[in-house]
């Protein structure tokens, strides 16, 4: 039974009037106008907008990178409640925590509300500015800049940025842009699409059909959290629980027990960057059949013994893995947080392989080109060595503009990383960050970019999913603020430029962009609609939240870059000595808090932690026994110390880790980023160092090693479950 | 709509002694949680959130028990490292058929709907908080302050559920608003609520489909049928509070 | 003191001298019975004014919290989730149970004729009073919003709201109002004889007070047996209001499903508790009342050691009930009460609990001994402690155990907030400084009951010879 059915009628039924107005008139399908800096409803209101009647619009998620459909209700022009599109096959009408928040990035008191420029940068005093004088004070800066000293810093972009941002780069000489974020680099996207590339041939992230699989081992991949696209993985989980004839059976490798963890039938704790030699091992176990050339000089005991699993458990797991009808193995973030990830990785995907699940019904696919291609979807995320790259070069002076988008690199990347420090050689930072983050307060132009509530794009769903889909993103409302979208900043620049630069972003206004993007699809025999001309299918694209395939659709991996030969897995590499740093640090990302950029929201920052029950501050995750050994209990204050940095956090007793490894939540820390986030906790990326996989360059961030020193000083972490009655449960 | 069904303690699905939380009345809203499917992600949580303007209490609040999650996820350890499981199981107002709350309130600020919500009148409220210490599942909320929106936060307030001030008692009301929402909807059009058109904001939200919410006075709802279930076990179902909410445990795969 | 000729057994008279103590049988006139009431009530020294001022300073900071608790919200008060009440309740159960003992010792003694009761009952009903009225502020004081507990009453309106008599908290209003307003009245029914004698012997405001309030007292054959008549009512129907307010008040707790909370003996456990606090809270009272009016003449030891001998019973009872629920809990072996039990024992609460244990038992110990009963000093302390000890068995009812319930996964903590320990401060305030006012504006000694006691065992002068007279009165 299908649930929520009345919300997609109604959508249906009130959204199609918005389109159908919005397409005819181009403007935006809002119901409140601007007059000074209030709000005030339109005195004649367009017609969907009944004073007190609520609207729902369909539009794109932008609080991940996922891109999930969603549908906004509006009233009076306001937007008041997000919920998932159920139209849209990524998603399914769904969304997580962080999806449900998109509305206090919308309305958050500390939104930037103008362009401003900093008088000094760190100096905090920012001196509002017309986008007029802004944007001509930037153009003076480029003209007299070198083209290729231009440097675009952007986190995971959205894919109508990327195109319209590359384009520009690529038409004035600049290079283009550089993608990373911590998100990213925390779920491993850079290490998963380089081994999709050398495995299958393609820079996808391959998908893995959980939902139709009856044994999931999971390394790493948090999959019902964060990781890639948590809903669409969430809704293939429950269809993974509630298939006929069983439950399935879902076994997580890694050193803490995650929420996804918590759900598995096993969690299987390993010893900090051992995933690729255990799936090394199962692969000898299991034969490895005509590949078995790859599991050549494995030594079971070996590996057994170095990733801290019994042989028992190594067995059992092989066995269970053999006798399943549907299995999948996915690699997740935690094995591409160490230096060997890359092989990882490919040791991984080799059980797919070898249990022959590649393109087979619950394994592994990729999605079919069609609608990425012809959107020209942005390609995968950058790897951390690109950003030492550019690290490099900003130092050496090389570097004479850096915009930045979307990432908060100074948050987020590894201090000893000394990004910051190397942003002093940068002579002119522009910022497009909606808050005054730890990035923008390096910044000397901050032109704050819209909400996404208040943006128009779209999205090629890339991970996750069953058929390919492109998700359509427009306002929901119109611009509470004096900001301006980035997209048509960098068209204006374009046209100020002019020459090739004008001719590459020929369009007129973002609106015009984007319809002609749309047309781009228009005609597909796949269409979940019908349509007659391509202007009724922009308004049925905006309508409907996007465009979809009307089947499933997903394309067998071709297995082009398995050998039948050893697969070399090195052992991690560590930043520390063992003897004075006895502990592994297990950064991982927030539930809530992402990466730290939902830290200023503060149904977020007030969302528990679903594991230890913890919010608004950083803890530390101690086994009982390291606890025990060091001395330290609950809501002690603990010094955290690796060769890197110290941070302080509160202990958090918890029986889910390894006795050798320390878990801290990431996403806490910040300096600035608003009232809800700064002076509040502490970054764990301070302990971490700059050791990367060789192979891809990504970040090793789950090496370091540190150990701890108390402090003496107790203080309450707020937590909703009651430490006196922790582990009484049986009581009633 | 099937024969509503009376309550009796001896049919099968009432194991336990308790009520089953079937009413005679022809609606019983009863809500179902599958806990082999809840994935702790808190979507629930922050829908409930946005969806009921529940404050937020921040940080020296909250370490001292005064967040107003009307709706939290308990998660429960079993066992010792290494062969250590943690189960979440979503808690709220657990709509009792014999609710310990209603009794006790001195304005009748809490009262039984003939749908069998257990409602809160937030303006008949005198904040005696003698609700919230009979409570058994401890999920009234209490508003110790009135809540702050610097602007312009407010406009995220949802416009068809009251903003409490301080001094009032507030708890999970099965989305109410939502619920009447649908019903008007659907006697604009000449028909009937559906089974499954109803979703409070955490059975909308969910990634999961872990919530199952209807009508338990009908034999053939979702919910029924999953209340029926040989999973199906209600909270403190010893106490005799007759929960709508019904639990599912957990499975266990063997391998 | 010197004019006062005490019966001494050479005069030939039987009359035993305890009983001469009770009853205060002297050869004091009735103006001399008079003046010494009178004239202590005249005396007030610096420590008298300095006492009242630091009480009316506390008292106005109180008021001050309470109106930053009203302002600002609960929040200030130091309660959460799942600790909803917290010391405002348990201050709530402490006053309701020092109010039974002025019921007791009027009321009950009253009925059954113990005639050494005469001296003590005013201040024992003015303590019922004065309890009861700050018993009476705490349902206002912890409601959150002050200025709707109008929807309390039971007043008609055009929407036919009406409370929830199902409520206990309903219950508790109307037992408490009605406590309230009988014992009033009781105590000022007794007053009228004494105001008359008031009126007669003052001059200036006190007299225009006095008449005011003697509502033309002349002490008639007929205004005497009214006056007898509605004592006698007001005897009798006072008393199973007196059991029901505790009942009452211990139903807040016992029909909840919290564990511990819901049980039967909790009504005859607060009952027991509520004399056993009220006698100590009395004896307390009248020792430092005899000390600051040098009341000697009234309060002698005699009566002392009865309100001992009545502490006694009452802790011994209250033992007795404390263990009777213990034994029923603990073999009943419950895990949620066992736990429940493990807390108090060598718990977090195990500091309280056994604070009050120690508190609570060894006065009653002490209390056997005559000596230590009629030591204005023991008595003072030992009480004192035993006021400590039911405070603590209050707090630890209401606050420590609603920190934990069904659900160990929401337990909490408690930590009262200045708010709080200001606004209980000003209720202790409130009380000790009206009770001063009372003394000195009010005779605290029911003159005209002592002397109608005398006529009981009295002394006639018969020509040359002293006769003792025994009369039955009432």
């Amino acid at each position: 039974m299908k649930k929520a059915t009345l919300s997609r009628r109604s959508f249906l039924k009130l959204v199609g009037g918005a389109a159908a107005a919005g397409a005819t008139v181009g403007a935006m399908p809002v119901a409140a106008k601007k007059v000074g800096e209030h709000f005030e409803p339109y005195v004649v209101p367009p017609e969907e907008a009944l004073p007190g009647k609520a609207t729902w619009y369909a539009t794109t998620c932008r609080m991940c990178a996922a891109g999930c459909g969603i549908m906004v209700r509006t009233i009076n022009g306001r937007a008041k409640k997000i919920e998932g599109n159920p139209s849209y096959p990524l998603n399914d009408g769904k969304t997580c925590a962080r999806g449900q928040a998109g509305l206090q990035a919308l309305y958050n008191p500390d939104r930037l509300r103008n362009a401003v420029k900093q008088n000094g940068r760190e100096s905090r005093i920012f001196e509002p500015l017309h986008w007029e004088t802004a944007l001509s004070s930037l153009m003076d800066k480029i003209e007299a800049a070198d083209p290729a000293n231009i440097i675009f810093f952007g986190g995971v972009m959205a894919d109508n940025l990327y195109y319209v941002t590359s384009r520009w780069l690529e038409a004035i000489g600049a290079p283009p842009p550089l993608q990373y974020d911590l998100h990213a680099a925390l779920e491993g996207r850079a290490t998963s699409a380089k081994a999709a590339k050398k495995l299958f041939g393609t820079m996808q992230q391959p998908i893995y059909d959980i939902a139709n699989a009856d044994v999931i081992f999971s390394f790493g991949a948090n999959f019902v959290e964060t990781w890639m696209s948590p809903v669409s993985y969430s809704r293939a989980y429950s269809k993974f629980r509630g298939q006929t004839g069983g439950r399935g059976y879902l076994v997580q490798f890694e050193p803490r027990m995650s929420a996804t963890a918590a759900t598995a039938d096993q969690w299987v704790p390993i010893r900090p960057g051992m995933d690729g030699l255990v799936a090394l091992a199962l692969g000898k176990i299991l034969g490895g059949g005509s590949f078995s050339g790859m599991y050549h000089n494995i030594d079971i005991k070996e590996i057994a013994h170095a990733s801290g699993i019994e042989l028992d458990t190594l067995k059992k797991m092989a066995r269970i893995l053999a006798n399943a009808d549907h299995p999948v193995v996915v690699p997740g973030g935690t094995p591409a947080g160490h230096s060997n990830g890359y092989d990882s990785y490919l040791a991984i995907h080799s059980l797919n392989l070898i249990l022959n699940q590649l393109g087979r019904e619950g394994g592994v696919y990729i999605s079919p080109n069609s609608p990425a291609e012809a959107l020209e979807a942005a390609p995968m995320p950058n790897s951390f060595a690109d950003v030492e790259a550019l690290i490099e070069r900003m130092n050496g002076g090389e570097v004479e503009i850096l915009f930045v988008h979307g990432a908060n690199p100074v948050f987020e990347l590894p201090q000893a990383a000394a990004f910051k420090e190397a942003l002093a050689n940068v002579p002119y930072i522009v910022s497009f960050s909606s808050f005054v983050d730890e990035t923008a307060v390096q910044s000397d132009l901050i032109l704050p970019d819209n909400t996404y509530l208040e943006s128009w794009g779209y999205q090629v769903a890339s991970s996750g999913g069953d058929r390919p889909a492109v998700a359509s993103q427009q306002p929901i409302v119109e611009r509470m603020y004096d900001t301006r979208s980035t997209t048509e900043v960098i068209m204006a620049l374009a046209k100020e430029m002019g020459g090739a630069a004008a001719k590459a972003l020929p369009w007129e206004s973002e609106i015009l962009f984007m319809e002609d993007m749309s047309g781009s699809i228009y005609g597909s025999s796949l269409t979940p609609y019908t349509t007659k001309t391509g202007k009724e299918f922009w308004a049925a694209f905006r309508q409907h939240g996007g465009w979809w395939a009307n089947k499933k659709l997903s394309a067998e991996p071709e297995a082009v870059g398995f050998k039948n030969s050893p697969l070399p897995v090195a052992a991690p590499n560590f930043d520390g000595r063992a003897r004075e740093y006895p502990l592994f640090l297990h950064p991982y990302p927030s539930v809530s808090l992402s990466d730290g950029r939902g830290a200023n929201l503060p149904w977020l920052q007030e969302a528990p932690d679903p594991m230890t029950t913890a919010a608004w501050n950083t803890w530390v995750e101690m086994n009982p026994q390291t606890a025990h050994k060091y001395g330290v209990h609950d809501n002690d204050v603990v010094k955290i110390i690796s060769p890197n940095g110290e941070i302080e956090a509160r202990v958090v007793v918890y029986p889910g880790i390894r006795p050798d490894v320390v878990a801290i939540p990431v996403g806490q820390g910040h300096e600035d980023y608003g009232r809800y986030a700064q002076k509040r906790g502490s970054n764990p990326m301070d302990l971490v160092g700059t050791i990367t996989d060789p192979k891809t360059g990504a970040l090793a961030w789950a090496s370091a090693r540190v150990r701890i020193e108390r402090t003496g000083r107790k203080e309450k972490l707020a937590r909703l479950e009651s430490l006196h009655g922790h582990g009484k449960e049986e009581l009633t | 709509m099937a024969t509503a069904k009376k309550n009796s303690l001896n049919t099968p699905e009432n194991e336990g002694g308790g009520h089953g939380g079937e009413t005679t009345a022809e609606t019983r809203w009863g809500l179902s949680i599958d806990l082999d499917k809840c994935t702790g992600c808190q979507a629930c949580v922050v829908a409930c959130h946005a969806e009921n303007n529940v404050p937020v209490v921040g940080e020296e609040e909250t370490a001292y028990g005064r967040s107003a999650h009307w709706l939290r996820i308990e998660r429960y350890w079993e066992g010792e490292y290494p062969n250590v499981k943690a189960k979440f199981m979503p808690v709220m107002c657990q709509q009792c058929t014999d609710a310990p709350c209603e009794a006790v309130c001195p304005v009748y600020a809490t009262y039984h709907s003939d749908e069998g919500l257990n409602g809160q009148i937030y303006n008949r409220c005198i904040g005696t908080r003698f609700c919230g210490s009979a409570c058994p599942y401890k999920t009234r909320m209490y508003n110790w302050f009135d809540p702050i929106y610097p602007e312009p936060l407010a406009e995220q307030l949802n416009p068809d559920v009251t903003v409490r001030s301080r001094g009032i008692m507030e708890k999970c009301t099965f989305c109410v608003q939502r619920i009447r929402r649908t019903q008007e909807d659907a006697k604009a059009e000449g028909r009937d609520v559906q089974d499954g058109e109803i979703a409070p904001a955490c059975v909308q939200s969910c990634p999961t489909d872990a919530f199952t919410f209807g009508n338990l006075n009908d034999s053939e709802s979702a919910v029924s049928q999953e209340a029926r279930s040989s999973r199906a076990f209600r909270l403190l179902d010893n106490l005799g509070t007759g929960p709508a909410v019904i639990y599912l445990k957990g499975g266990e795969t063997r391998v | 003191m010197s004019k006062i000729k005490r019966i001494r057994k050479s005069d030939g008279v039987i009359v035993p001298e305890d009983v001469q103590d009770q009853l205060l049988l002297t050869t004091v006139s009735d103006d001399e019975l008079n003046a010494l009431m009178l004239e202590p009530m005249k005396r007030t020294g610096p420590l008298f004014w300095g006492t009242l001022a630091v009480l009316t300073a506390v008292f106005f900071w109180g008021l001050y919290a309470w109106g930053y608790q009203i302002r600002w919200g609960f929040g200030v008060a130091g309660i959460n989730r799942p600790v909803y009440w917290g010391m405002y309740i348990s201050t709530f159960v402490f006053w309701v149970g020092i109010s039974h003992a002025g019921t007791m010792i009027s009321a009950v003694l009253r009925i059954f004729k113990a005639d050494w009761r005469r001296p003590i009952t005013r201040g024992a009903e003015a303590m019922t009073a004065f309890a009861l009225m700050m018993a009476g502020m705490y349902p206002m004081i912890h409601v959150g919003r002050l200025w709707k507990v109008i929807w309390m009453f039971p007043y008609p309106n055009n929407r036919h709201l009406w409370p929830n008599f199902q409520s206990p908290l309903m219950w508790d209003m109307l037992a408490i109002t009605t406590y309230l307003v009988g014992s009033s009245l009781y105590l000022y029914l007794a007053l009228i004889p004494d105001l008359g004698m008031a009126r007669d012997n003052s001059t200036g405001w006190r007299y225009k007070l006095y008449r005011a309030m003697a509502l033309g007292w002349r002490g008639t054959e007929a205004g005497w047996h009214k006056l007898e008549k509605a004592l006698g009512i007001f005897a009798i129907v006072i008393i199973p209001i007196f059991l029901s307010v505790h009942s009452i008040v211990s139903w807040d707790f016992a029909v909840t499903t919290q564990p511990r909370w819901n049980s039967t003996i909790l009504p005859i456990f607060f009952i027991i508790g509520a004399v056993f606090s009220g006698l100590s809270a009395l004896a307390t009272i009248l020792v430092l009342v005899r000390w600051g009016m040098k009341l000697d003449f009234y309060l002698r030891k005699e009566h002392l050691d009865n309100v001992g001998k009545l502490i006694f019973v009452a802790g011994i009872s209250w033992i007795y009930v404390w263990f009777a629920g213990l034994i029923v809990e603990w073999y009943s072996n419950m895990p949620i009460t066992v736990e429940l039990l493990h807390d108090e024992w060598y718990g977090d609460l195990a500091p309280l609990f056994i604070t009050m244990m120690v508190l609570n038992i060894i006065p009653i110990f002490f209390l056997a001994f005559r000596k230590v009963r009629r030591s204005p000093l023991f008595l003072l302390i030992l009480t004192l402690m035993v006021n400590v000890g039911m405070y603590i068995e209050r707090f630890l009812i209401v606050a420590g155990n609603l920190m934990r319930n069904y659900m160990p996964f929401n337990w909490g903590d408690y930590k009262p907030t200045w708010v709080t320990i200001s606004i209980v401060a000003m209720t202790f305030a409130g009380f000790i400084l009206f009770y001063m006012i009372f003394t000195r504006v009010i005779p605290y000694v029911p003159v005209w009951e002592v002397k109608q006691g005398r006529l009981r065992f009295s002394t006639r002068q018969v020509g040359r010879v002293e006769v003792v007279t025994i009369t039955q009165v009432d």
